[in-house]
């Protein structure tokens, strides 16, 4: 999302810098710039604050907040998989990350599509390293 | 090629907990979620197939069919040579079944699955 604001700010005004957006945005430009390479992730509370910056619209800023949410449980999942002693239960995850089992599985359904996460025996997941997807 | 049969439905919906309601007043089916993936599983009714219910993760609701399959792997493999597209590749389920989720070439999802539970 940010990426693209970025981008059309500068297409509609090409000298519109880096800098000039951060400062927009309340954020400082070397976070910033960490964030739209994807070196950096924002928490759905700072998405949110970025989203009222911009005056996004109600349902664009949901559904930002909502994609941001998601990809938050994920990541959590993820490192759960990663753990000693992980039980390979969406009722164990929801329990552990205080989430509701459905938000467990709607994530699953997500991470096993983009092969994040493999399923690989009836106790066992992995979650894949980028190269292994 | 011996027939597959179509062996599960599965309801991908908004709001499980309304769709569970909705489908026990209209049709009579009870969903247990009992099960390690919190899975509202519906018994086959009469002559019928049973089912399922899972949160829907994008896209708009709907039905999704899975046929049984002695191989998921080699299902896979298959339906990729045929023009198919490996949505979900296979999954081993904590009870032991295995699926997988194909598009196929008319752009259908269907479920492979492999009981084993």
């Amino acid at each position: 999302m940010l990426r693209d604001e970025f981008e059309r700010r500068r297409r509609s005004n090409p000298r519109y810098s880096l800098r000039a957006f951060a400062l927009l945005l309340g954020i400082d430009s070397a976070t910033l710039s960490q964030v739209l390479r994807g070196r950096r992730r924002l928490s759905p509370r700072a998405t949110a604050a970025l989203c009222d910056r911009l005056a996004l619209p109600q349902p664009q800023r949901d559904a930002v907040i909502c994609e941001a949410l998601r990809a938050g449980h994920e990541r959590r999942i993820l490192r759960q998989v990663g753990r000693d002693g992980f039980t390979a239960s969406s009722r164990a995850l929801a329990r552990r990350l205080r989430l509701r089992t459905d938000e467990i599985n709607a994530a699953l359904v997500r991470l096993l599509r983009e092969r994040k996460l493999r399923m690989l025996s009836p106790a066992r997941w992995v979650a894949l390293a980028p190269e292994q997807r | 090629m011996e027939a597959r049969p179509v062996v599960h439905w599965q309801a991908l919906v908004r709001d499980p907990d309304r769709a569970a309601s909705f489908y026990a007043a209209c049709f009579g089916w009870n969903a247990d979620d009992r099960n390690a993936l919190g899975y509202r599983a519906i018994g086959a009714a009469g002559d019928g197939i049973g089912g399922g219910l899972w949160p829907l993760s994008d896209g708009s609701p709907m039905v999704q069919l899975f046929v049984a399959v002695p191989d998921v792997d080699a299902a896979l493999a298959t339906a990729q040579t045929n023009g198919a597209q490996v949505v979900i590749p296979k999954q081993v389920l904590p009870d032991g079944d295995e699926m997988a989720v194909i598009l196929d070439p008319e752009g259908i999802a269907w479920g492979l699955m492999l009981a084993r539970g």
